[in-house]
């Protein structure tokens, strides 16, 4: 089984951690909450989303965050200097991006355009957003 | 069973699906596409008694889209929509919304969505937080080895502190990012924050051309970074973040 799927011009070996594919946090933020909504669709019961919507959600300062900070500055002060804590899932999530790049790679063309749609098009009209 | 049609996204009428190509549900339901004129939709029967929003059906959904989106451009839908009949996607979806969906899809043409994910190092975030704020240094030293009941309004007056820091180190390097990838990509929208202590959540609409020389400025940016966060990009996939309702649907 082999990738069809490059990692650009960039390097392998950078900082940057690069990955074909989100974790589960990453999907419900991008499938829940982007993309079109059709105006008249029947909403089927969905198990589980409210839940894990919440927990990716609570981001907004309180005293549970101002109380973490506090303590991971007290955790600072104990610590030997230099060594730095990483962060394990977040890491997890980076490093399952070689593994599935291959499960892409297989899945690639399972769809495929059967000829080009449009050749030249006109670019204007639809607003973009660009954040400032 | 009553049964359902779930719709992933929208694409052009030219595209096809292997018979093999399967969804969400369990088991995974065919993809099937229904054509309208240049557009069509990408869907599947479902059987509605059963709840979807499995972990496996939200995969589905997402992987289903942005393995199109190596082929061919798509609208993604939001997770979630179902119609009642195999006539309703045509009549209530693709009919009403062809002139709009068939220009999005002109559009969206040979671009694709990545997004950018960055995550302070814990330890360095704190201590460059310190070093440029000697009253939130000082309260450190006020807590340290003391009981965590005995000095709770500190600690509330603390963490307080390295909050706003944080927040504003992120409203700069999410500046810094959007600023770098401008130049390279269509359009940028940014995310809202799903850490505490995340550097940067940005999505970036660019061409294929273009993905090389985007990935070369973030990785640019992630080595320029390095220790002092976690830097994650993630694509190709849907232009989820770039889809929007223009205004009401005329009926």
């Amino acid at each position: 089984m082999t990738t069809a799927v490059q990692s650009g011009g960039a390097g392998g070996d950078g900082a940057l951690n690069r990955s074909s594919s989100s974790g589960l946090a990453e999907v419900v933020d991008t499938i829940l909450d982007k993309g079109l909504v059709i105006d008249a669709y029947v909403r089927v019961s969905l198990v589980g989303i409210e839940l894990l919507t919440i927990d990716a959600r609570i981001v907004v300062a309180s005293v549970d965050t101002y109380l973490r900070f506090a303590e991971a500055v007290n955790r600072l002060d104990l610590t030997e200097s230099g060594h730095s804590k990483g962060l394990p899932e977040f890491l997890e999530g980076a490093q399952e991006g070689g593994a599935e790049k291959k499960v892409k790679g297989a899945a690639k063309g399972a769809i495929k355009a059967a000829g080009d749609t449009v050749g030249d098009l006109v670019n204007g009209g639809r607003e973009r957003r660009r954040a400032d | 069973m009553s049964g359902g049609w779930y719709v992933y996204g929208i694409v052009g009428r030219d595209v096809e699906v292997l018979p093999e190509t399967r969804g969400i549900g369990e088991p995974p339901a065919k993809v099937e596409v229904i054509p309208c004129g240049d557009v069509a939709a990408l869907v599947s029967e479902i059987d509605l008694d059963q709840p979807i929003g499995r972990t496996a059906d939200l995969m589905a959904h997402k992987q289903l889209l942005d393995i199109t989106v190596l082929d061919a451009p798509v609208v993604p839908v939001r997770f979630g929509a179902v119609l009642d009949s195999r006539d309703a996607v045509t009549k209530e979806l693709l009919e009403p919304h062809h002139d709009e969906f068939s220009a999005a899809l002109r559009e969206l043409e040979d671009e694709r969505q990545y997004v950018l994910h960055a995550r302070y190092v814990e330890e360095p975030l704190m201590r460059e937080v310190l070093a440029a704020d000697p009253a939130a240094a000082e309260l450190a030293g006020r807590i340290r080895s003391r009981p965590e009941d005995s000095t709770r309004d500190i600690r509330l007056q603390l963490g307080e502190a390295v909050n706003a820091a944080v927040e504003q180190r992120r409203r700069a390097d999410t500046e810094a990012v959007v600023a770098a990838v401008t130049p390279v990509t269509i359009a940028t929208a940014v995310r809202e924050p799903t850490n505490e202590i995340d550097a940067a959540h940005v999505a970036m609409l660019v061409t294929t051309e273009r993905e090389s020389e985007l990935e070369r400025v973030l990785s640019g940016l992630a080595d320029q970074w390095d220790g002092r966060m976690i830097v994650r990009l993630t694509g190709p996939m849907a232009p989820y973040d770039f889809v929007v309702r223009t205004g009401p649907t005329s009926s």
